[in-house]
């Protein structure tokens, strides 16, 4: 009985696998994956604050373990280097920041949880959920005390889906598999002039 | 593994501590190997049945796999090398250790697969049946009542919203605040909020001071679509709560901020009680579809897993194959080289001890009989080193013999012939050894001769016999005595199996005597002499003295004519006694030996002396001298002048009754090895000597000539020995012949000569 249970959903999974993967032949790369699409820095009472905007565009697979219950857990990565003409640049300040994105089958909507401070909000839609994520308001980057006025430093940033906090099962396959790595190329700009670098 | 003893003390220590290095290092990789293998494992084992921490490690824990399939499969691949290398050169054991590696691997393979499969079969089923679609039904059902009560909770708090809108109606400003302090008490609200058409807050009331409230984006919408919003919010420790918003009835009149469309937002808490139980159904129905979701990433998981013990133990199993094969066909193999090096000739070899097992038992075995047989080729060839030595002496005392030693194999054939042997047959028989008796015959005549007289007896089958041989040479005659025996041997050590009645060989003994019968004869003749001189001269004198007295008594008176009779007839017999006292004489000189008074000699004037004794007269040879002047040698003047005599007296006689007779007599100095002589040659144009007699030349009574004693001869060589000279004589070629003496010219020489001469004629007549 369980058996003909499952291969129905088999069936249908396999199909849209494969409707998937010629999907995801014809769209262009950028139509899932994450990317940044504007990011800024202000200072504001002796502190630099980072804004961005981002674009999470889930794919199929994550979509998949998304609503059957897996969270996702998404890393912003903002690092701040200091521009040095003759030596590597070094890195001042790096900020890691979680998000968390999970199915509340109870309420039939969307958790997004910052895991660094706990804060959480309820969307009823994806669309909303997504979009909340990806909008970054005013996160405190650094104290302008801390980097020299007359040096020149670059903010990076970039998002990622941690793989670290997938499940066992799925961590082990997205070591082979892509379908699970999603991430953003970096981001960079001038502290400064938020000139994009 | 090193099988033999003796071949692990030849190798160069280096060598063999290289080799223990390299056993070590292969034990340590394979004990890492078997070690990681098995701690991969168990992490394996561990983590798989936690879906949390799999995940974290795998990526070690698949390399640590990977690092331990690499070093086991790199030994396998060492072992599986040699083992072919060894199979092809067919080394002792490589078939028994093929073998022995296919079968344990093959009895590993089998239970290992079948324990795989059914593992696989068995996970892949377990895993299936946790999803009970009775359970996901049950778990959808409670979902549903929970939402469906919560909801009931939503609609009527939306509704109570509602009617908090219409109670707030127009009020704003301090009146609204005040308000909503009351309402949100009496309603049992956390939070009530009115938002003015721009979003902005107008009034606030919360049981807790909290962020500025906000209204969400799909609270917005959903306002804007059918003027309500209601949701089901999770706080997070189980804590739910219901956000509710209505547009406030009534327009604000006025220009204000606050003018125009209001909005109420009312956060109302849901029960712990109903929040936890909530929570628990909606945790429990995520966590089933999460695991419902993981079932494929998990079996494959779990399939990779036991691939991966799969592999390990099937690794482990090969290695550990290829180990137990080689120490199960060590022992053997050993054996094996043992056996080899022995059959080599190898005895020193000895294997080292095995287990207290049958094949322990079979290399204690070896070993022992190794232990004998080395024991007993020692003995051999200790008792061939004595045989090696007895021969050596053997060849020793063969070369010094001065008796002659052949010994002929079966095959008629030299093996054996000793330097006497040679000498005496006037041939190097150091170079005949193989040489068959035919082959000896062609080398001369004196080993002919010796070969004809052998030969009869060595044809038959009597081996022992003893003969006299006369062997002729131009002008020597040689008397050998042989004596043969059979040999129970071949002489060259084979004995030939068909024979064992009959000798296969022969030892030929021969002896030269003929110096020793010369010296017999001698001394005979010596003795003749004596006992004559003893026996006819003491009658000789009465017998004369008789006939003197006859005459003188009846000469007188008797008649002339019988007067002449007896004068004539006592006259013969004075004569004739006469005569015979000279025979007599002759006699007693050649038997008498006096002393020898040996002085400092001119030779050459004590020829031209004696010389003048035979000048020339009527009828007789002349005499020429051809001398060397001053020539001197130590000896007895008198015997050496009696030499003289003899010599020219036997030319004289040689040339009797010959016209235009000539005897020349030489003397020289010359050298006979490392001594001086002085040669005296005596040379006549007569006829020369018969050839039968010039063996026996100086014997006594050998002669062809009518007048004489037959004695001349034998003193001069008796004379000459004395002095320790040689004398020989020889026919010339066209007339005449000549006496050739040497005398050393020093008494020294003469005297060790003469010395060596005595012991050797001693030897040879002890010997006799």
């Amino acid at each position: 009985m369980q058996k003909s249970n499952n291969r129905h959903p088999g069936v249908l999974a396999t199909l849209a696998a494969l409707v998937g993967v010629l999907w995801a032949a014809v769209l262009p790369a950028q139509e899932t994956g994450l990317e940044i699409r504007s990011a800024s820095t202000a200072l504001d009472g002796g502190v630099w604050y980072l804004s961005a905007d981002i674009d999470y565009r889930l794919n199929r697979d994550t979509l998949e373990a998304l609503q059957n219950g897996v969270p996702l857990t998404f890393e912003l990565q903002v690092e701040l280097s200091e521009r040095r003409r003759w030596l590597p640049d070094e890195v001042v300040a790096a900020l890691l920041q979680h998000f968390e994105l999970s199915w509340q089958p109870l309420s039939r909507g969307y958790l997004v949880r910052n895991t660094n401070s706990g804060d959480q909000r309820a969307h009823s839609t994806l669309f909303a959920a997504l979009n909340d994520l990806g909008r970054i308001a005013a996160l405190p980057l650094i104290d302008a005390d801390l980097i020299d006025e007359d040096e020149r430093y670059e903010v990076s940033l970039r998002a990622v889906l941690d793989q670290q906090k997938l499940p066992g099962p799925l961590r082990m396959l997205a070591f082979w598999d892509d379908d699970f790595t999603l991430e953003s190329e970096w981001y960079r700009w001038n502290l400064r002039s938020g000139q994009p670098q | 593994m090193v099988p033999v003893e003796s071949a692990e003390r030849a190798a160069p220590v280096n060598a063999k501590g290289s080799r223990r290095l390299r056993r070590y290092l292969t034990i340590a990789l394979t004990a890492c190997g078997v070690l990681m293998g098995i701690a991969a494992l168990v992490m394996l084992g561990r983590y798989a049945s936690s879906l949390a921490d799999f995940g974290r490690r795998h990526v070690i824990i698949l390399g640590i796999n990977a690092v331990a399939a690499a070093v086991l499969l790199g030994l396998i691949a060492v072992n599986l090398f040699r083992l072919v290398r060894d199979y092809r050169r067919r080394a002792p054991g490589a078939r028994l250790r093929a073998r022995l590696v296919a079968m344990f691997v093959g009895l590993t393979l089998a239970p290992l697969l079948v324990v795989y499969f059914f593992a696989l079969q068995f996970v892949s089923g377990g895993i299936d049946s946790w999803f009970d679609s009775d359970l996901e039904q049950e778990l959808s059902a409670a979902l549903r009542l929970s939402r469906e009560s919560l909801e009931v909770q939503s609609t009527s708090r939306l509704l109570q919203t509602g009617a908090l809108a219409a109670a707030i109606g127009n009020l704003d400003g301090e009146a609204l605040a005040r308000a909503l302090s009351v309402l949100r008490v009496d309603a049992g609200a956390d939070e009530l909020t009115v938002f003015t058409k721009e979003l902005r807050v107008a009034a606030s009331s919360a049981r807790t001071d909290t962020l500025p409230p906000t209204l969400s984006e799909d609270a917005l919408n959903q306002l804007g679509q059918d003027e309500r919003f209601v949701a089901l919010e999770p706080q997070g420790g189980a804590r739910y709560q219901v956000r509710a918003a209505v547009v406030i009835p009534g327009q604000m009149p006025g220009d204000t901020a606050e003018a125009g469309q209001r909005y109420l937002q009312a956060v109302f808490p849901i029960g712990d009680r109903q929040g936890r139980l909530a929570d628990a159904v909606q945790d429990t129905y995520t966590r089933y579809s999460e695991l419902r979701f993981l079932r494929g990433p998990l079996k494959d998981n779990l399939a990779l897993t036991l691939s991966l013990v799969l592999l390990l133990s099937l690794l482990s199993a090969a290695t550990g194959a290829f180990y137990l094969a080689r120490r199960l066909a060590a022992p053997i193999e050993s054996l094996a080289a043992g056996t080899e090096a022995v059959a080599k000739g190898d005895f020193d070899t000895r294997l080292p001890p095995g287990a207290a097992d049958e094949v322990g038992f079979l290399i204690q075995s070896f070993n022992g009989m190794l232990e004998r047989l080395g024991s007993a080729r020692e003995e051999s060839r200790s008792s061939q080193q004595q045989l090696e030595r007895e021969r050596a002496n053997l060849a020793t005392i063969l070369a010094r013999l001065s008796t002659g030693v052949i010994a002929i194999g079966s095959d008629g054939r030299i093996r054996i012939a000793n330097d006497a042997a040679g000498a005496i047959l006037g041939i190097d028989l150091a170079f005949q050894v193989g040489a068959s008796l035919d082959e000896i015959a062609a080398t001369g005549a004196l080993p002919a001769q010796f070969v004809d007289a052998c030969r009869p007896h060595l044809a038959g089958e009597l081996r022992e016999w003893r003969a006299q041989i006369a062997l002729r040479t131009e002008g020597a005659r040689r008397i050998l005595n042989c004596a043969s025996s059979g040999l129970p041997g071949d002489v060259s050590g084979a004995v030939d199996p068909a024979s064992d009645e009959f000798p296969a060989g022969a030892i030929i003994v021969f002896d030269d005597v003929t110096d020793l019968l010369i010296a017999q004869r001698e001394a005979a003749w010596g003795e003749v002499a004596r006992r004559l001189a003893h026996e006819i001269k003491n009658p000789l004198t009465p017998i004369r003295l008789a006939a003197e007295r006859i005459r003188r008594r009846y000469l007188p008176t008797m008649a002339s004519e019988e007067g002449q009779v007896l004068d004539r007839s006592t006259h013969t017999i004075v004569q004739q006694v006469e005569a015979m006292r000279d025979m007599v004489n002759a006699f007693s000189e050649y038997a008498r030996a006096p002393a020898v008074a040996i002085a400092r000699v001119d030779l050459s004037q004590l020829i031209r002396e004696v010389a003048w004794l035979y000048r020339a007269q009527e009828g007789q040879p002349v005499v020429q001298l051809a001398l060397e002047e001053g020539l001197e040698i130590e000896a007895d003047a008198v015997r050496v002048r009696q030499l003289l005599h003899n010599l020219i007296r036997n030319a004289q006689e040689a040339l009797e009754g010959q016209a235009g007779g000539l005897i020349e007599i030489g003397a020289r100095q010359v050298a006979g090895g490392d001594r001086q002589f002085a040669e005296i040659s005596v040379t006549d144009n007569g006829p020369g000597i018969e050839a039968e007699l010039l063996t026996r030349l100086f014997e006594p009574y050998v002669t062809s000539k009518k007048k004489g004693t037959g004695l001349g001869l034998a003193i001069v060589k008796k004379l000459v020995e004395e002095h320790g000279g040689t004398v020989a004589a020889e026919n010339l070629p066209e007339r005449g012949a000549r006496l050739v003496v040497r005398l050393p010219v020093r008494a020294v020489a003469r005297e060790t000569l003469n010395e060596a001469r005595v012991a050797r004629l001693e030897q040879r007549r002890e010997r006799a």
